[in-house]
């Protein structure tokens, strides 16, 4: 049975990962539901969530588990903004345009971030970090828990906004047909701004919850974008429930390759599976692409 | 000839394999032998991305596999043939990656690009024994003196023979079925054009000029490391360059890299670690403004500046009256 306790713990491990990519792919998969739009500054959207909660912290003292709220908020007004200022303007058909456009973006993000905060690698300081729950000879770290828990409760919101209120029919309207949309009232560019802003904020939530339990830098973002399009695809371009499964499986995998081939292989299997899915089953494994 | 691109791309030809002779400075040469490495790698792109409008984000594993082919395969050949291995097994690639990836479009295509060369950076990285990994690998020199003259000829020389290569995709059948794919693949493919093969045959070209630019680039450097050739960084720069410049125009990619590659160097001097943010900027600016690219631009506005290829299927049939006989009558209504 030696072979049992260290496979479970890298499930479990790989769950809680797991919520948090998630909730990132989610976002993710609202924007590109919505729009249509492949969003390449998603990372740095994540990456700015974890500044904004890691400055919070270090200069107001605030906890991570509160600030990461902060985080949300100013994401949601960035996304919007660059929605109006920016992927406004360019027509829908372009769509490597708008891969470079976002990608723009992205480059303004980090680099903003490297001139302002330097290069260094921080790492949050806090009595929590040590605390693990143990049961048998399985444990969990307390901060990977509670980001856990918020991520998921994050998650569950998203899915019913975008499921049950008027805002979120309006949206899955504009998925449906942007033209006809429209017609039934629908203004089409408010809806898209708050879909862009709720997809950034999603991002620098999941910015927020990660940094109590990874470090910090400004390339941080590159790593988790090439996994969101991965799980986003997976999921089915578009839906959100897919990515949310998409993002679970891969958090496991993951750990799994962690544990059986070691971790600088984990990236590797990521991006196989990423081609195996577009080459044998590119409208995704979870959930159908909407059209 | 009326084609004015021709004729500029040969100006600048030109006046590049001039430049030596007035200028010696090796910082100097370094950044046109930049530039012009550039220019090929657009070009190179531009068939892909510019004529066949597969607008590929993964082009650095061809660089980078000609760089590690004249890096590993040199330990027990010539470079020379080096470069050819390098070669062939950037084709290899292009055909592994081209045989998943053009069976999708849009979004998907590009991502399937980046992957298949992440993939290759990932496995560079992760093979110690083999490439070195993080810490790199060194590559030897191709030339006896290894002066810089020498690497930038070669390179001026490379990018001519990217140029013509365009030039001829431009006003031959294939660069037609290319661009018919670009309007309209389901198109293309119902009046005939074997739209797998010909996209298969540009990329494979593609893949060829690119590996070659890599070889020359990794051995005047004597050494390479992973994330510099083939991270997705270079592959994004290798696909700005012919946007900005104009993306299936034959001048574009080179104009791009003119623009693009002087204003990093200035901005890396003027700006120092702000540069990538000037950059980001200038994407922006480029898509918001001109999304047509510099060249496409013109194209549009000066006339006499006109030498757009002729509609994609002008060439085949024969002009004249036949072409009216042709004309299927509409159905009138009763």
């Amino acid at each position: 049975m030696d072979w049992l306790y260290p496979f479970l713990q890298a499930v479990l491990n790989g769950i809680l990962t797991g919520a948090l990519y998630a909730l990132i792919a989610m976002g993710m998969a609202l924007i590109f539901g919505v729009m249509r739009i492949v969003n390449f500054a998603h990372g740095a959207f994540l990456m700015l969530g974890m500044y904004a909660t890691w400055v919070i912290f270090e200069y107001g003292h605030v906890n991570p588990y509160f600030g990461f709220l902060a985080a949300g908020a100013l994401l949601f007004a960035i996304g919007m903004a660059v929605y109006a200022g920016l992927v406004r303007h360019v027509p829908v058909q372009a769509e490597f345009m708008i891969i470079l456009l976002t990608l723009g973006v992205s480059l303004i993000s980090v680099d903003t971030v490297l001139l302002v905060f330097g290069a260094d690698y921080h790492q949050l300081n806090f009595a929590l970090l040590g605390k693990n729950f143990r049961m048998g000879q399985i444990s969990l770290n307390a901060p990977w828990l509670i980001s856990f828990a918020i991520a998921l409760l994050a998650a569950f919101a998203l899915y019913f906004f975008v499921m049950r209120t008027m805002f979120g029919r309006a949206a899955r309207a504009i998925a449906q047909n942007p033209y006809s949309a429209p017609l039934m009232g629908i203004n089409i560019h408010r809806v898209q701004a708050v879909t862009f802003g709720i997809g950034a904020a999603a991002a620098g939530i999941a910015g927020g919850l990660l940094l109590p339990v990874f470090y910090l830098y400004p390339d941080v973002g590159h790593l988790f974008n090439l996994k969101s399009f991965l799980m986003v695809v997976m999921g089915g371009m578009g839906s959100i429930e897919g990515a949310a499964a998409a993002g679970l499986v891969l958090g496991v995998v993951e750990s799994l390759t962690s544990l059986y081939w070691g971790n600088e292989w984990a990236l590797v299997v990521d991006f196989v599976l990423f081609i195996l899915v577009l080459s044998f089953k590119p409208s995704g494994i979870f959930g159908s692409q909407r059209a | 000839m009326k084609r004015p691109q021709v004729l500029i791309g040969a100006a600048i030809f030109l006046i590049a394999l001039v430049i030596p002779v007035f200028v010696r400075n090796d910082y100097f040469l370094q950044v046109i032998f930049r530039l012009f490495l550039f220019a090929t790698l657009g070009l190179a792109w531009n068939l892909v991305g510019g004529y066949a409008g597969q607008l590929s984000l993964g082009h650095a594993a061809f660089f980078g596999i000609g760089a590690y082919g004249l890096a590993l395969l040199s330990k027990g050949a010539s470079p020379w043939l080096a470069i050819l291995g390098g070669v062939v097994a950037s084709m290899v690639a292009a055909v592994i990656i081209g045989s998943v990836s053009f069976r999708l479009r849009g979004p998907y295509f590009c991502l399937a690009t980046i992957a298949f060369a992440e993939v290759v950076r990932l496995i560079a990285k992760n093979l110690p024994n083999v490439t070195g990994g993080d810490v790199g690998t060194p590559v030897p020199s191709l030339f006896p003196q290894n002066t810089m003259m020498s690497f930038y000829y070669a390179c001026v020389v490379l990018t001519i023979a990217a140029f013509a290569i365009n030039a001829w995709v431009e006003r031959s059948r294939f660069g037609y079925y290319l661009m018919a794919i670009r309007e309209d693949e389901d198109t293309a493919l119902s009046v005939g054009v074997n739209t797998a093969r010909v996209k298969l045959w540009s990329l494979l070209l593609s893949a060829a000029i690119s590996a070659v630019a890599g070889a020359l680039y990794a051995s005047l450097f004597l050494f390479i490391v992973p994330d510099p050739v083939l991270g997705i960084e270079l592959s994004v720069e290798i696909s700005i360059l012919p946007m900005l410049g104009g993306a299936g125009t034959l001048l574009g990619p080179v104009v791009g890299s003119l623009v693009l590659e002087t204003a990093n160097e200035v901005f890396k001097n003027i700006f120092k670690e702000a540069h990538l943010l000037i950059y980001g900027i200038l994407v922006v600016l480029v898509v918001l403004f001109l999304p047509e690219g510099i060249v496409g631009t013109l194209m549009r506005k000066l006339r006499w500046f006109k030498a757009a290829p002729p509609p994609a299927f002008a060439a085949t049939p024969p002009p004249g009256p036949a072409e009216e006989s042709r004309r299927v009558p509409l159905p009138q209504p009763e």
